[in-house]
């Protein structure tokens, strides 16, 4: 069994766009780490960022100052 | 909350066991052994059937390939999620597509005839499955240097439509105007189930898959890359059922020698699906996730879809499809690749490693 919990997943375009929030979020420090995007998102099988949900608003504003383009901010059980 | 690996993994398990099962259905019912699904298999057979090359032995429309897609898109339809979407460097996506089946013809079967073999003890399979993951890996190397085909953007339905359309069309043929078409009368292109059972066999796998997303070569990448094995699980089940079933029904053979439609060429098996595999990786998925994305609306997969054909039809026009292992006058002949073959592989590593490096993020970017 594993444990679900409350998680803000970022969906991308693309998956360069996941890979470039990876960066990001790591020399910014920011936790989280990528995931399979979650099949109640979309029927793709691209790549997500998943972080705590209390850096959504972080997220939004360090992804869009650096032009990276998300598909999406979900707040799910992952 | 606690979450069940069964619960998690369900969905994709039981769409690796019914690929299996249908594997296995269709080889019973007159599809070439070791061979019940194969994309890259059942795609040059419908070149062949169009007539766009002319190997006599590998001519038929096959209802599984319509199956699919038609199975995505009923299921994408019914759950509401069909979207018409393209502008992903189609003409890219055509060209690796079109490398992607040469690799896999090399070899004599796509990602998933590779686990189809592998689990009729094929043992020559395995230099396929070596490749297949050296493949992947170089492409997960780019992945990492941030290559990307650019984002695709919603278009209108027709867009998306087309892909489905074009393979009702085709169905439509076989039953109504085959006279129209080519079909095999020896070779694996004459050996095939009642057109009624591969098109339900494909329908089935079609909409599971569409489901699911299964897909073996996003299960390898998520599993190098994420160290998530969901979508792997359904590989691995593919590969679990084809053993079982084959030692139920007395076909398992485990041996490096005369397997069907296989040949031990080891070394080019390996370079065909490492191809097969990084262009696989490029696409966003192996060539039976590009029909699944196409049946749901995917316009990028439906060019790729049409790249494997016309690279299909490349293959076996130029001579560079692999000949299987066979038996002459009592001796035992290594079958695989010409010498044309072996340059096309090299050529298409140069293609892949050029598609890759003129992706990867540039100053206009920065």
């Amino acid at each position: 069994m594993r444990k679900s919990c409350l998680r803000c997943v970022v969906a991308f375009h693309t998956t360069a766009g996941a890979m470039a929030a990876e960066q990001l979020c790591h020399r910014e420090d920011l936790e989280g780490r990528l995931i399979s995007v979650p099949r109640k998102i979309t029927s793709d099988c691209g790549i997500a960022w998943s972080a705590p949900p209390e850096l959504r608003e972080t997220l939004e504003a360090r992804f869009q100052e650096a032009g990276i383009e998300t598909a999406g901010f979900y707040e799910l059980l992952v | 909350m606690k979450d069940s690996w069964l619960r998690r993994n369900g969905l994709i398990l039981i769409s690796g066991v019914v690929v299996g099962v249908a594997a296995l259905v269709l080889t019973w019912a007159g599809n070439p052994k070791n061979m019940g699904f194969c994309i890259a298999c059942f795609e040059r057979d419908i070149a062949g059937a169009l007539g766009f090359h002319s190997a006599a032995k590998v001519q038929y429309l096959r209802p599984e390939i319509v199956g699919i897609v038609l199975g995505s898109t009923i299921a994408a339809l019914g759950f509401r999620e069909f979207k018409g979407r393209a502008g992903s460097s189609p003409a890219c996506r055509f060209v690796v597509g079109l490398w992607v089946m040469i690799g896999a013809l090399v070899f004599l079967g796509c990602p998933l005839r590779m686990v189809i073999r592998l689990g009729g003890g094929d043992l020559t399979a395995v230099a396929g499955l070596l490749g297949f993951l050296a493949g992947i890996l170089v492409g997960i190397v780019f992945l990492k240097r941030g290559f990307s085909l650019g984002r695709a953007y919603p278009v209108k339905l027709g867009e998306g439509m087309m892909i489905p359309g074009v393979m009702a069309l085709l169905l439509a043929l076989l039953l109504a105007a085959p006279g129209l078409l080519k079909f095999s009368e020896e070779g694996p292109g004459s050996m095939h189930a009642f057109w009624g059972i591969s098109l339900v066999a494909g329908l089935v796998v079609g909409a599971l898959a569409q489901r699911s997303r299964l897909c073996m070569a996003g299960g390898l990448r998520d599993g190098f890359l994420l160290r998530d094995f969901t979508l792997l699980t359904g590989f691995l089940a593919i590969w679990v059922t084809m053993t079982i079933g084959n030692l139920i029904l007395g076909s398992y053979n485990l041996s490096a020698q005369s397997q069907p439609i296989a040949h031990s060429q080891y070394l080019w098996s390996f370079l065909g699906m490492a191809l097969a595999g990084w262009g696989s990786i490029l696409l966003g998925g192996c060539p039976l996730r590009q029909l699944i994305l196409a049946g749901e609306g995917n316009g990028d997969s439906a060019i790729a879809v049409f790249g494997m054909i016309v690279g299909a039809a490349i293959a076996h026009n130029f001579g560079l499809a692999g000949n299987a292992d066979s038996v002459v006058d009592g001796t035992y002949q290594v079958g695989g690749i010409g010498n044309a073959g072996k340059i096309a592989v090299v050529l298409g590593f140069a293609v892949l490693l050029a598609v890759s490096l003129s992706h990867l993020p540039g100053k206009e970017d920065a």
